[in-house]
């Protein structure tokens, strides 16, 4: 093991431990979140934390459907954070569609337009659900499985294909 | 003015046949009417009390092949609703804008406009998006649009062959 490596590993284990959340409330997931939060299930003794900004975030959280005006607010929101970065999809319509899944306006799969690190399925699930996801996570990050945010750098081209596909030429136009 | 007086009203002073309006509730009454004379007819109501319009919209009847459109009047003094509906063909579905009665239909026409392809005739946003981005399919409110079939198309699903779900003593550690 070179010192490159050593540095490297040291590096997860402390990003494991301090980690701030941004939660993309757009369904009805957002209702979850308050009780994981607050005194009852007390998110913060795991050491993650919620954050206004996206630019200071390190764990985008997408709680619910998204449609197609949502998924290009959150393509902005995911390419201002730092990387190291993680994306979280929550719920069943993150994966599939979940009820949405014969909608004319919402996506079915969240992966085809970012890198997803950790499902979290359900619908919704409890905050026992999302508890146990981070803890998942946060050994992913330690033992540096997640890589979502590097697999975004190198597949760029497939991700911008579908992203275009799904909402056409205004990704990158305002309104 | 109980309800009973203003629908006996709106038939002397509009001429509007007997059958043509119907009781929904103690607050709510509907009337059909001609689309020729829909503008006539809302101008009369707007005068009488009905001054506010809280909704335009519209209903696709593809059987009937025709389009309700639904004008929702409320009157405060009156503490009535009234449903005004009228039928436009759905081979060329057009109608006169209200625009100039209430010019908060602007929004409420542009609407039905997006969702059901209808023509309002004065209305300047015909053709124009509002809620729906890049679209490129026919009005996703009408019947004959089928969501399952273009979601399937441009929004891929997951494959499940080679799924296989995890016993419950994988899942839990």
């Amino acid at each position: 093991m070179n010192t490159k490596e050593l540095i490297e590993k040291i590096k997860n284990i402390v990003r494991g431990h301090s980690l701030y959340m941004l939660h993309y409330c757009t369904g009805c997931g957002a209702i979850e979140l308050p009780p994981t939060m607050t005194s009852r299930f007390d998110m913060e003794r795991l050491g993650i934390a919620p954050m206004a900004t996206p630019r200071q975030a390190d764990i985008l959280l997408i709680t619910g459907y998204l449609s197609k005006k949502t998924l290009r607010r959150v393509i902005y929101t995911y390419e201002q954070m730092q990387s190291p970065k993680w994306v979280v999809g929550f719920g069943s319509c993150t994966i599939n569609g979940g009820i949405y899944y014969d909608s004319y306006s919402t996506i079915n799969r969240l992966d085809l337009y970012l890198p997803v690190d950790l499902y979290i399925a359900g619908c919704m699930p409890r905050p026992e659900a999302i508890i146990n996801g981070f803890k998942k996570l946060i050994s992913m990050i330690e033992k540096g499985d997640a890589k979502g945010w590097e697999h975004y750098i190198e597949n760029k081209k497939w991700y911008k294909k579908n992203q275009k596909k799904a909402l056409g030429n205004s990704l990158y136009t305002t309104r | 003015m109980n309800q009973n007086e203003i629908i006996k009203k709106i038939e002397n002073e509009f001429n509007i046949d007997k059958k043509d309006i119907k009781k929904i509730d103690s607050k709510q009454f509907k009337a059909f009417i001609k689309n020729s004379q829909i503008i006539d007819f809302l101008t009369y109501l707007k005068n009488i009390g009905f001054w506010q319009l809280s909704l335009i919209t519209a209903v696709d009847w593809v059987d009937d092949n025709k389009f309700e459109i639904v004008y929702n009047l409320v009157s405060w003094e009156l503490e009535q609703n009234i449903l005004v509906k009228t039928d436009i063909s759905r081979k060329n579905p057009k109608i006169t804008s209200v625009i100039n009665i209430w010019p908060a239909a602007k929004y409420y026409e542009w609407d039905v406009n997006e969702y059901f392809g209808i023509d309002f005739i004065g209305n300047p946003n015909n053709g124009k998006e509002l809620f729906l981005e890049n679209w490129d399919g026919p009005p996703p409110m009408r019947k004959d649009f089928d969501p399952l079939k273009y979601s399937k198309n441009k929004f891929p699903e997951k494959d499940y062959k080679n799924f296989k779900m995890k016993k419950q003593s994988e899942v839990i550690e």
